[in-house]
């Protein structure tokens, strides 16, 4: 007890540090919570959100970044996943997309922040989003 | 297409008027012997997949059942084969590339160990083409695997113990691993994958003893990085010096592609290792003017020091994918009247080759799949005669009805050579495509392709056939329709019957003269694994083979998989049913009579 408080003590004294220095962040519902210690959640919004023309370029640079070499044309999945199936392993939040391009993930996913600057993520983020169906229609499959 | 039916059909008729009897006589004298293993991928150094085991025959395949099975708790797709040393089964998974030694001698065949390593999960995403992996090799006690994320590792084939691990490919630069290696002498030799992500393909001997590097021999650049030694280097057809450099412009050599990912064969006599090499990168030709050796050809090198003897490219400036990784198989075959050490080669080209093996002279080529991006191949020049409507690159926008596909008269899955009957058993693709590419740029371990390249069937509808077919006079002698791509290797054997799986899930056997069903048997996932016979400690005659749907078809059929609810895909447009037949699921598979 004594010493589950004191971790608790710890963790909480050390909270206003980490966020203030912590980069956009990610919550996703597949993290569990253990101690009422959720990661903060990303708060990120994309400036151009609905812009027709940002998700234009968004597709340009989805083929021209060799993006579609791994998530298939139309990022309807090929060796990495579909981005295009309304389902989100790391959180379908502006915010979490942009954590996603910006830091990679594991098993695969490069990380672009060195190389994208944010304006470009922020084009790749509209277009994946103007890829989402308008609700999921993939849930059955009948023959 | 018709009057091979009617030969097979003539022959199964010729078979069944003499009760096949006389056949049966034949059959144990003329099996050479076998000593009941199968210790390395390709059964022996010559690659021929064959078992002399005869006690399976035509007359009591029918008999055949499933005796043993086993789940490698291992979803990917399972291509590669089994290993039988002794009475231990060793099997490889997939990522994350477990070993299991099973003991033949006890009851539900328990295991004798585990070998679970660690492996970079970044090589998921660096592989391009599912996560598999093409099996071991077993030598003097150890056994020798590659694990996906470019390690190569030695085993103490009889605990399981790691003896050395040696980091051979960079993920970073695009590397993975995905081949078994050949073990030739005091050398294990591997190559690298990563043609779909501008690598500059090589491959490397190890020495056996200590994992330790001794020669790495790339596919392109300079003779000195090449290994085309003046005085050893003597190709038929191409003169010269500098021809891995000088048919690429600039310095696009360095992500030129041309990987190693398929299979190797050794000629004790010649002294010489044979492979194949993958596509050029990228996929556009016109960012790659030139040749591109030695993209697309095979290679035939010395074990010991890698010095490169001859090569010889299939396709020059590739422009459809048509890697060469496909395996070389070394038979003596009689060619045009003359005996021949030749070395027998199906391209994803869609031609079959037979060549002289010492000395790379090209003796026939004819296709073996409906093929029509080339006319013909010159023997005199060895080059193809290319349909110049079918030539592909970024400024030509869409090239429509190109057959074969980039998936190949026939991919990765090995064929078959029986010495009883003298043929090939080949597993194959009957599928054309239209062919688009965009100009791409090349970022360390990202995919540089830039292609659509949708499928349909060829024609009569069926996406495969299994075939055998005769490589001295390159004529088909008998097909198996399937409705879908077949992508598992084959296997002949003794008793003149053959196996092999299909996508749908089916493990069947065959009459290796008439090409009549004789068995089948729906094993749970579809089969990209090659068949393997073996002898069990009780005396009987096995087969063994691995069910694991997955490989490109992975990719390109993602409704197959269940296994993740953040990625739902729809159905591959030339093969919407394939998931109303199959699922993924790794299962060893035993059948005996």
């Amino acid at each position: 007890m004594a010493a589950t408080l004191a971790l608790h003590i710890m963790f909480a004294g050390m909270m206003p540090a980490q966020q203030r220095n912590a980069p956009p962040s990610v919550s996703y519902d597949q993290h569990v919570d253990a101690g009422g210690m959720a990661p903060p959640a990303g708060t990120l919004e994309n400036p151009l959100k609905g812009d027709k023309q940002a998700a234009e370029d968004g597709a340009k640079l989805f083929s021209s970044f060799n993006c579609d070499g791994c998530h298939g044309g139309g990022a309807v999945g090929s060796e990495g996943p579909s981005l295009a199936d309304g389902r989100w392993k790391y959180g379908g939040t502006d915010g979490e997309i942009y954590h996603s391009i910006f830091y990679g993930r594991p098993r695969g996913m490069p990380a672009w922040g060195g190389t994208l600057p944010p304006d470009a993520i922020w084009r790749l983020v509209s277009y994946l989003e103007s890829q989402q169906p308008k609700r999921d229609t993939l849930s059955t499959t009948s023959w | 297409m018709k009057s091979i039916i009617g030969l097979g059909v003539a022959l199964a008729a010729a078979l069944s008027f003499g009760g096949g009897s006389p056949a049966d006589a034949q059959r144990p004298a003329s099996a050479p012997h076998d000593d009941g293993q199968w210790t390395m991928p390709g059964k022996d150094y010559a690659s021929t997949r064959f078992s002399g085991l005869a006690q399976i025959t035509a007359g009591n395949a029918k008999r055949l059942h499933p005796v043993w099975s086993f789940s490698t708790g291992v979803l990917g797709g399972h291509e590669g084969q089994p290993l039988v040393v002794g009475n231990t089964m060793y099997v490889v998974t997939p990522y994350p590339n477990v070993v299991y030694a099973f003991d033949l001698t006890k009851e539900g065949y328990p295991l004798r160990w585990k070998y679970r390593p660690s492996v970079n999960g970044a090589a998921i995403g660096i592989a391009c083409c599912d996560v598999v992996n093409r099996g071991a090799f077993y030598a003097n006690g150890r056994l020798f695997y590659n694990l996906l994320d470019g390690h190569t590792v030695a085993l103490d084939a009889a605990t399981g113990k790691e003896i050395w691990k040696t980091k051979v490919a960079d993920l970073n630069r695009g590397e993975t691993t995905p081949m078994a290696p050949l073990v030739v002498k005091d050398r294990v030799i591997v190559g690298t994958s990563g043609g779909e992500f501008g690598v500059r393909g090589w491959v490397k001997g190890l020495d056996v003893r200590t994992g330790n590097l001794v020669w790495t021999g790339y596919s392109t650049g300079p003779d000195a990085e090449v290994l085309a030694k003046p005085g050893t280097f003597q190709p038929y057809y191409e003169k010269g010096t500098e021809l891995a450099q000088k048919s690429w412009p600039g310095d696009t050599w360095k992500n030129g592609g041309a990987p190693v990912w398929g299979w190797m064969s050794y000629d004790a006599e010649l002294d010489l290792i044979y492979y194949g090499t993958g596509n050029p990168a990228p996929w556009n030709t016109e960012q790659r003017p030139g040749e591109n050796r030695w993209a697309t050809s095979v290679m035939a090198r010395r074990p010991l020091d890698g010095a490169l003897r001859w090569a010889y490219q299939f396709t020059p400036a590739d422009n459809w994918d048509f890697d060469s990784t496909q395996e070389m198989i070394l038979v003596d075959l009689t060619v045009k009247g003359k005996p021949r050490k030749a070395l027998v080669h199906f391209d994803k080209n869609g031609f079959v080759y037979t060549m002289d093996r010492a000395t790379g002279e090209l003796l026939l080529a004819e296709p073996y799949v409906q093929v029509n991006w080339a006319r013909r191949i010159d023997l005199e020049t060895g080059k193809p005669d290319v349909d110049s409507s079918k030539t592909t690159g970024a400024s030509k926008g869409t090239v429509k009805d190109i057959c074969p596909t980039l998936e190949g008269g026939k991919n990765q899955q090995p064929a078959a050579f029986s010495p009883i009957t003298r043929l090939f058993y080949v597993s194959t693709s009957n599928m054309c495509m239209d062919y688009s590419v965009a100009n791409v740029s090349y970022i360390a371990g990202t995919p540089y392709l830039g292609a659509t390249t949708p499928y349909k069937a060829g024609p009569g509808g069926n996406l495969g056939a299994f075939i055998a077919y005769d490589a001295a006079r390159g004529k088909k002698v008998w097909e198996i329709k399937e409705p879908y791509p077949v992508w598992s290797g084959a296997l002949a054997t003794g008793g003149d019957v053959v196996f092999y799986g299909t996508l749908d899930g089916w493990f069947k056997a065959a009459d290796a003269r008439s090409g009549k069903v004789l068995y089948k048997f729906k094993v749970g996932s579809g089969v990209i694994g090659n068949p393997i016979s073996f002898k069990g400690p009780d005396g009987k005659q096995y087969i063994a083979l691995y069910a694991g749907f997955g490989g490109d078809w992975g990719l390109l059929s993602g409704d197959v998989r269940s296994d993740d609810p953040d990625d739902v895909r729809p159905p591959a447009s030339f093969m919407p049913d394939i998931a109303r037949h199959t699922s993924q699921g790794g299962i060893v598979w035993i059948f005996g009579l």
